[in-house]
């Protein structure tokens, strides 16, 4: 046999798979429009196509696929005890999209999903429904884009947009939206939401490069942010998950001058800070997988997650909340 | 290494002939022929038989999750879209009786045709074309796919079929299935050097731990490791490679050394661990 060794990777979302109950939903047919050249593959369940066995998650990863679903239950979550609840009793969480399309290396997703393939639930308005809900028994703090970045997805699946609009009346109702983005002509097209929390999570430049170089340049992000403060955006930045690199002292407090110099302190509504940390199962199959800084670092046992030992993750946290409070006052700043 | 399994042997001759393939001596009712890498067993007509003789080929020469298996062969198509002699690629692999569907990943790019093949127990003819769901019937893609899928990941998995009849099931004449196959040869072939290539480059990782594993087993054995030792260690020692680059010296005198008990062992690895660990 011949053997030419060249081959080409098929273009993301170059198949879209399609369960047939919601084939004729708007937003899969909004989402359709967009993705003429894809094969569209009526599928019974997303579980057949995102739950199969011995999927390659690090090759999916090179070729993402989309599957449009539609959930059927959980629509609202508790949060997680690893997450900031900034104070928040109700702190909860809604999944419309799952997995994201920026493969950072110390992302949760690898190690919690079998699949690298993006799914996403097409029927937000069962989602609006079990919020009205709940608003009914207790108000809400809701993180939206916990296991994406919803704002990325925009171009794709235009859910950020409606629940911002979905927030305008809803005086008990809190939504956390995490993002790396810098799709500002969304922000722009939109009327800024007292009701929505931008949380930008901000690493040193140096860390992007190593570790999530698929998402926005430092800087780029810092422009996005300026123009979502001026424009009315509530902005929290999320210095989370910090990594213990080498040199990490110089880096950390030249990117805290940095994005300080650049964001006016006082137009931030918080900032929340991290060392890197995740649920035990998620280390050991993501260090199937993935072998890299991230997976091979000799964690400890921390309460149900790996994370950090106690020196360097206390050094850590230490010395980056001291930098912060040069900038910032210590009641805004959330730690976990 | 590369496993075909054809339904009949007028399909499979074709790859027998182009691949110089050799029939191998082996005694099971399913002939298998051989050259290199490339592996082909001819499974006979229908679902279970195909399943039956993949299973058979895998467990019987090995397999490893770099390794890929192809379903080649003719389809009959319901789809006007398609000719006769069209070459696909099935992106959906259905089971007529179970209803249970199968999808190979497909990741790389590729010169085929793509459609749903429906698998049936009995030969399609156009009476029962309101009951096929697929784009294309055949005999044995499903039993195929589900076997394999029990040993590969779905990236490695694929159908290929070629359309020879729009469900006007007559008499199939062995020359002209030849014909039509051997002209889609050029293609598959790509596919399958793309698919080797594809694996090939992303498995490069795995390769170069070949020394890692040597100091490994050697630390294995003069420090008496149990299996949950040997596992951490081998941890370790990664994630000190991929932090530092290379192995610090004092490793050489733990590969070296000969330990006489258990806990004399221990104590060199819990030493060991102390300089691995940042």
């Amino acid at each position: 046999m011949k053997n030419s060794k060249k081959f080409s990777l098929s273009k993301p979302f170059s198949h879209i798979y399609v369960e047939k109950e919601v084939i004729s939903h708007h937003i899969t047919q909004e989402i359709l429009k967009k993705f003429t050249h894809s094969k569209v593959i009526p599928i019974n369940h997303y579980k057949e196509v995102f739950s199969r066995p011995r999927q390659s998650y690090k090759l999916q990863e090179l070729s993402k696929k989309l599957i449009l679903a539609k959930r059927r239950d959980t629509f609202l979550s508790p949060a997680s005890p690893l997450c900031q609840n900034f104070g928040y009793h109700y702190f909860y969480y809604t999944n419309l999209i799952i997995n994201c399309i920026f493969n950072c290396d110390y992302c949760f997703l690898k190690g919690m999903y079998s699949s690298a393939n993006i799914v996403i639930f097409v029927n937000i308005e069962d989602y609006f429904q079990e919020i009205e809900n709940m608003l009914k028994k207790h108000p809400l703090y809701l993180s939206i884009s916990y296991e994406t970045d919803l704002l990325a997805m925009e171009g794709i699946a235009p859910f950020f947009s409606q629940f911002v609009n979905f927030t305008y009346s809803k005086e008990d109702l809190i939504l956390e939206v995490r993002t790396k983005s810098v799709n500002y002509m969304v922000l722009k097209s939109l009327k800024p939401s007292p009701n929505v929390i931008l949380a930008w999570t901000l690493l040193p430049q140096e860390i992007i490069e190593r570790f999530e170089p698929q998402t926005p340049r430092l800087p780029i992000r810092i422009n996005t942010i300026k123009k979502a403060i001026h424009d009315g955006w509530r902005v929290r930045l999320s210095f989370d998950p910090i990594i213990f690199v080498e040199d990490w002292r110089e880096i950390y407090e030249r990117f805290i001058d940095y994005v300080f110099r650049k964001i006016p302190s006082s137009q931030i509504q918080d900032i929340s800070v991290g060392v890197f940390r995740i649920p035990k199962e998620y280390l050991k199959k993501m260090r199937k997988t993935f072998e890299n800084e991230i997976t091979l670092f000799p964690y400890i046992e921390d309460k149900e997650a790996y994370t950090y030992p106690s020196p360097i993750k206390e050094e850590l946290l230490n010395f980056i909340i001291s930098k912060i409070k040069n900038y910032i006052p210590e009641n805004k700043i959330f730690t976990i | 290494m590369i496993y075909i399994v054809t339904a009949s042997y007028t399909e499979g001759k074709v790859f027998i002939d182009h691949f110089k393939l050799e029939k191998l001596d082996n005694p099971s009712k399913f002939q298998v022929f051989n050259k290199d890498e490339l592996f082909l067993i001819i499974s006979g007509v229908g679902i279970v038989n195909s399943a039956i003789a993949t299973t058979y080929l895998l467990t019987k020469y090995g397999w490893r999750s770099e390794d890929i298996a192809l379903n080649i062969g003719i389809c009959g198509a319901i789809k006007t879209q398609f000719s006769k002699g069209d070459l696909i690629l099935c992106n959906k692999i259905i089971n007529h009786n179970s209803k249970k569907a199968f999808y190979p990943d497909i990741l790389i790019n590729h010169s085929m045709k793509e459609a749903v093949l429906e698998s049936f127990d009995f030969p399609v003819k156009k009476e029962h074309q309101e009951y096929v769901e697929g784009d294309i019937v055949d005999m044995e893609g499903a039993g195929f796919f589900e076997a394999v899928s029990s040993f590969l990941p779905p990236h490695n998995i694929h159908c290929i079929k070629t359309v020879y009849d729009f469900l006007e099931y007559d008499k199939i004449d062995p020359k002209d299935i030849a014909n039509i196959l051997r002209k889609n040869i050029p293609h598959i072939e790509d596919f399958m050097n793309s698919l080797l290539a594809f694996n090939e480059k992303y498995l490069k990782i795995q390769k170069e731990d070949e020394k890692l594993n040597e100091i490994l087993q050697k630390l294995k054995e003069n420090l008496h490791l149990t299996k949950s030792m040997e596992n951490e260690l081998k941890r370790i020692l990664k994630g000190y490679l991929v932090r530092n680059k290379e192995l610090p010296e004092e490793i050489a005198e733990f590969i070296n050394i000969k330990v006489n008990s258990k806990k004399e062992g221990k104590e060199y690895f819990e030493k060991l661990k102390k300089i691995l660990a940042l």
